[in-house]
């Protein structure tokens, strides 16, 4: 499957004053949009940036991984509910829904596709896109906007004990989307994506890396935010790969940093193969994507 | 593709603690309760379809109860069928929910309030897969977990997943979730929109006012592989389904019927079938004048001859993000039993304003094909046609 388009908005947060979007929002959409909150405005961004002045097909399908969802307008319900005894207000009500999200992309590229919204803790952006490519494979869609999104709260003391991060632990918000195809490759594909597949443990994933038979060279190892050192050596080991540490406290934590992973492979010449790897810290799965680049010949 | 096969089900809502016991009880719709809430020194009393033998105590740990009970039941018909320990273990987990554990997370925010006003809302929990994540902990399911979250069609979006996942041979099994207990902020959520029934819901009722929330907690286990014995569900199977968002308005579908009818007529074209196949339709029916006409006017648009129409809302009241697995297991339940559930006065033809009635006692159901539609905030759409027969 095929990317045309990716487009990513991610800043570290360093202040309990966070970042404005709303000017971001507008340069993204080329117009405002009124009465949203931050998680809604991250995603506009995002896509915003992703599709550009292109269009989409009315019937892509709208699909956003989180791995937190909107704590913003949450702890905008909760706050003033259990310590002031004030209900919530309706709008702020509403848009606890998570595909709320996903409502407004729809409203504002046009399209009437399927439209989904997941959580996954440590998968967050990888399964959106595992879902997203099982509706091109099974035929429903041939055109998706993926992605995901996670935002940062004031106080950034409260924001890094929900995440329980050590005090002074960067943290950072982000919002990355791709224009995800099927069918034959278009002319304007960037990239493909070979493979997003989740693993029972460690071994199964070495078995299918080992199979593949990467140059070392040509390959991009990048491992993911969750993804432990001793595992990455193994990997390291059984592939003859050497992994690519991007800064890990670049530009801070958020749980769906994976969905990054493409686009900074992408921003810079070296590799055809990118294999981004994650886990999770509490279980024995890993995750898999596999990008291939698409070179263009002058 | 592989068949996907409904091995093992479980549910839980107001009717009763088992499948068996919800489908004895669709004769006549419950009356609420009038419960109490308090927070932030307020208390309000709303009517609510709470579950049965569950009282609301002890909030921390009722949702794990409740949920622990019907996964296990699910699980334990699932293995009777044929499902092995090492199968379970590498099961995919599909949790669809509107409010997942805020109803234990508000119970310890609360109670933290008590002893310190600085208390920090969302510490223990503030992510929805952190339900999906606890249950394979506790279940010691080693497989993939998916938390949806769209509103009330999430649970109906978890099942199509979980579905095309089996059928397309990327899993086995797969464990489908659906749950919705009792909690301020939904409560007072509704209340803000004036939503609330003060009675019965009366969806398609020239007297319809509003919704009745309710308590449910279901569980699915759908294997590649045919069950050894004939379950609860027979060989009731997903044939076809559709999901489609919906940009007329983020609380309301499209009045004039064609985004509710659009997802209708994919989810027939992906079943293989023609409208005037279906032997039943299970209407969304929320008893909001708005959702009401979107939904009739998409039927109409569908449909020449209206099959028989049923709505079980009135029954186990709007389980929200449990509603697609819990009306679909009480459909499918009363299906295999032989019957169609009526709604006794509610929408009969003399009160039926939309020019359609509902179906009021049991009527008999061969097997056959049904449509049951699940509509969301957010602008999601959901049509799901089940089927027993070939």
């Amino acid at each position: 499957m095929w990317i045309r388009a990716l487009g990513d908005y991610s800043d570290t947060v360093d202040t309990d004053e966070l970042p404005a979007l709303r000017q971001l929002v507008r340069e993204a959409l080329g117009a405002p949009v009124r009465r949203i909150g931050r998680f809604i405005q991250l995603a506009l961004i995002g896509a915003g940036r992703c599709m550009g002045e292109q269009a989409l097909p009315a019937q892509t399908a709208v699909y956003l991984g989180s791995g937190r969802g909107d704590l913003d307008v949450t702890l905008e319900v909760v706050n003033p509910l259990f310590r002031e005894g004030l209900p919530p207000k309706p709008l702020s009500f509403v848009n606890t829904v998570s595909n709320a999200t996903n409502f407004y992309i729809a409203k504002h590229f046009g399209l009437a596709g399927r439209s989904n919204f997941v959580c996954n803790r440590f998968f967050a952006f990888e399964a959106a896109l595992e879902l997203a490519m099982q509706d091109i494979r099974l035929g429903y869609t041939d055109s998706v906007l993926v992605g995901s999104v996670d935002l940062v709260t004031a106080s950034l003391h409260q924001h890094r004990a929900r995440l329980e991060l050590p005090p002074e632990h960067p943290v950072a918000e982000g919002s990355h989307w791709l224009w995800l195809v099927g069918g034959a490759q278009p002319e304007d594909a960037v990239a493909e994506v070979q493979l997003v597949r989740q693993f029972d443990d460690l071994r199964a994933l070495l078995g299918h890396l080992h199979a593949l038979n990467l140059s070392s060279e040509r390959s991009w190892l990048l491992p993911g935010n969750f993804v432990d050192a001793a595992s990455i050596a193994e990997i390291q080991t059984t592939t003859g790969l050497t992994p690519v540490h991007l800064d890990a406290r670049e530009p801070g934590y958020y749980d769906s940093r994976a969905g990054g992973a493409i686009s900074a492979f992408l921003s810079q010449p070296d590799g055809d193969t990118l294999l981004h790897i994650n886990r999770e810290t509490d279980g024995e799965r890993f995750c898999l994507m596999q990008v291939r680049r698409i070179s263009r010949v002058s | 593709m592989r068949e996907a096969w409904f091995i093992g089900a479980d549910t839980h809502t107001v009717l009763g603690r088992s499948l068996a016991d919800n489908i004895a009880a669709l004769s006549t719709p419950p009356a609420p309760q009038q419960i109490e809430l308090r927070f932030g020194g307020q208390t309000i009393v709303i009517p609510y379809l709470i579950l049965a033998d569950q009282p609301l105590e002890d909030i921390e740990r009722r949702l794990y109860q409740v949920l622990y009970a019907v996964i296990g039941q699910a699980l334990d018909e699932a293995a009777k069928s044929g499902m092995t320990a090492a199968q379970r273990r590498r099961m995919g987990l599909f949790l669809g929910t509107s409010s997942a554990d805020v109803s234990v997370s508000e119970a310890r925010f609360l109670r933290e309030l008590e002893t310190s006003p600085d208390a920090t809302a969302l510490i223990g929990s503030n992510s929805i897969s952190n339900l999906a994540r606890h249950l394979r902990h506790h279940f010691g399911l080693g497989g993939p977990d998916y938390s949806f979250n769209t509103a009330c069609t999430a649970s109906a979006n978890a099942l199509m997943s979980a579905v095309d996942m089996v059928s397309s041979g990327d899993l086995d099994h797969a464990l489908v979730v659906g749950v919705e207990l009792c909690n301020v902020i939904t409560a007072t959520g509704f209340q803000g929109l004036g939503l609330f029934a003060s009675q019965t819901m009366q969806p398609f009722d020239q007297d319809r006012n509003g919704l009745i929330l309710g308590e449910g907690c279901s569980a699915l286990v759908i294997s590649a592989s045919a069950p050894k014995a004939e379950g609860q569900l027979g060989r009731f199977h997903l044939r076809g389904s559709a999901n489609l968002c919906d940009t007329y308005s983020m609380s309301a579908a499209n009045p004039d019927g064609s985004t509710v009818a659009a997802v209708m007529n994919q989810a027939l074209a992906r079943a293989g079938l023609e409208a005037s196949q279906l032997g039943a339709i299970k209407t969304h029916g929320t008893a909001s004048l708005h959702n009401d006409e979107s939904e009739m006017a998409g039927m109409r648009q569908v449909f020449d001859t209206l099959p028989p129409v049923c709505a079980l809302k009135p029954y186990i009241g709007h389980t929200l993000g449990a509603c697609g697995l819990n009306e679909l297991l009480l459909f499918c339940g009363a299906a295999q039993a032989g019957f169609l559930p009526g709604t006794p006065g509610i929408a009969s033809p003399e009160r039926a304003d939309l020019g359609v009635s509902l179906n009021q006692s049991r009527l008999p159901l061969a097997p056959g094909h049904f449509m049951l539609n699940f509509f969301g905030f957010g602008g999601n759409n959901t049509s799901l046609i089940l089927s027993n027969t070939e």
